[in-house]
């Protein structure tokens, strides 16, 4: 696997992310983060252990970014260990798979699935744990939800151009 | 021990992923209690310091449209008042906004240059103002760019009163401070305290009645002097002036002319 390739991808995710995303604000209640897509288009080839520290590495950084210690390194942590088991319950085929993860891989079906369920995962802890706070509960709902939809549809787009 | 290794190693992962985790929760909860470390506040800097230039980009533009239509409006509704006031004298009188191009205010003799100029219809003897008071004269007009006097020059003289008696006096400055006129022509016998309000007196047709000029900051009397040493604090903040309005005053060439018959 070109590993060149993965970095330099998460580099122009980050810099859209920071510059674009971060600056983004529909009535307080979107703040997409698509540089989960990094991690989740990450191919399956590394040890489980090894994508976890590769997600609290990704997550760190966009900590320091949002100065928002732990947060985003909590989420990402997560999802990368939810991953391969989540992977294996939507995947019957794992030799279809090659080891990597990608609309030709997957299938629009089985990557949808996936893709939804992490970014939802991963952006609800990152709003629950930003506000700390049940009283907020309903807000961090709507925000997951509006965030969640602009992240999944700039994934799966990504993925319909790329794998076409 | 050996079955205790065996299960470390097979829930290795899960052990992997509790310690990242509890380490990930104890920098939230450390940067939630004390201020951020070293490190991660440097790369804040970095941060910080991209934010404050996109914000520095969009916001400046945004900025400067926003002042310069408040400074238009303002112009527009003082120009309601006085079609509203009764008086003849101020049915004549015109606000032009403008905005500082250069000034300075750290020498003798301070000018300061406005965008506007004699295609805009300013002409030498303008009065300006800002919101907060007076600034000064125009004195010298280009086509679209004037040069104004302020009232922190050694070489202004403006006439004004105070509020509470009409007493009316002269300010100049000393050309030190530029944020203390100095109230010249008030004599021993008139009582001032410090706090009394200082307004353009109308006297003359650079400025209307009544604009507001500053407060009495102190007042001394020297034993053998016949006239009053006042120091006044202006309400014009000429360190940051940005936009001011020019006084076009429709009867001042008549009354300029008038005066001037007489000698």
């Amino acid at each position: 696997m070109d590993w060149t390739k993965q970095i330099g991808r998460y580099i122009l995710v980050m810099i859209l992310q920071v510059l674009l995303f971060d600056q983004l604000q529909l009535l307080g209640v979107c703040h997409p983060y698509i540089y989960v897509l990094c991690l989740l288009m990450m191919p399956i080839t590394l040890s489980h252990s090894a994508d976890m520290i590769i997600g609290a590495v990704v997550g760190l950084i966009m900590d320091i970014f949002c100065n928002s210690m732990g947060i985003h390194t909590a989420a990402c942590i997560f999802i990368m260990f939810i991953r391969p088991y989540l992977i294996g319950a939507i995947v019957n085929d794992k030799d279809r798979l090659n080891e990597q993860i990608s609309l030709r891989s997957l299938g629009m079906e089985a990557l949808l699935r996936y893709v939804v369920i992490l970014v939802v995962i991963h952006h609800l802890i990152v709003f629950l744990l930003a506000a700390w706070n049940w009283a907020h509960i309903g807000f961090v709902l709507v925000e997951t939800l509006v965030s969640s939809l602009v992240t999944i549809s700039i994934i799966i787009g990504y993925n319909s151009l790329r794998y076409r | 021990m050996q079955n205790l290794l065996k299960i470390l190693l097979r829930y290795s992962n899960f052990l992997v992923f509790i310690i990242l985790e509890v380490a990930a929760f104890m920098l939230f909860s450390y940067n939630n209690a004390y201020p951020r470390s070293s490190i991660l506040s440097t790369a804040n800097e970095f941060v910080a310091w991209q934010n404050e230039q996109i914000a520095d980009i969009t916001n400046y533009f945004r900025l400067r449209s926003v002042n310069e239509e408040l400074a238009a409006e303002n112009a527009a509704l003082r120009n309601q008042i006085c079609s509203m006031d009764s008086a003849e004298k101020r049915d004549a009188i015109h606000y032009e906004a403008a905005k500082v191009v250069q000034m300075t205010t750290d020498q003798l003799h301070n000018y300061l240059t406005i965008n506007r100029g004699s295609v805009d219809g300013i002409q030498r003897g303008h009065g300006v103002r800002n919101a907060d008071g007076v600034v000064g004269i125009v004195r010298t007009v280009g086509q679209n760019y004037s040069v104004v006097l302020p009232i922190i020059n050694t070489h202004s003289n403006l006439s004004c009163r105070f509020t509470k008696n009409d007493y009316i006096g002269t300010l100049q400055w000393n050309g030190k401070d530029c944020r203390f006129a100095q109230l010249a022509d008030v004599a021993a016998h008139m009582v001032v305290n410090p706090g009394d309000t200082i307004v353009t007196s109308g006297l003359s047709p650079v400025f209307p009645e009544g604009i507001p000029v500053g407060i009495v900051e102190n007042s001394v009397l020297k034993e053998g002097e016949s006239y009053y040493r006042i120091r006044v604090r202006l309400h014009t903040n000429f360190k940051r002036l940005k936009y001011v309005e020019v006084v076009q005053n429709a009867h001042q060439e008549e009354l300029e002319q008038l005066e001037n018959g007489l000698d």
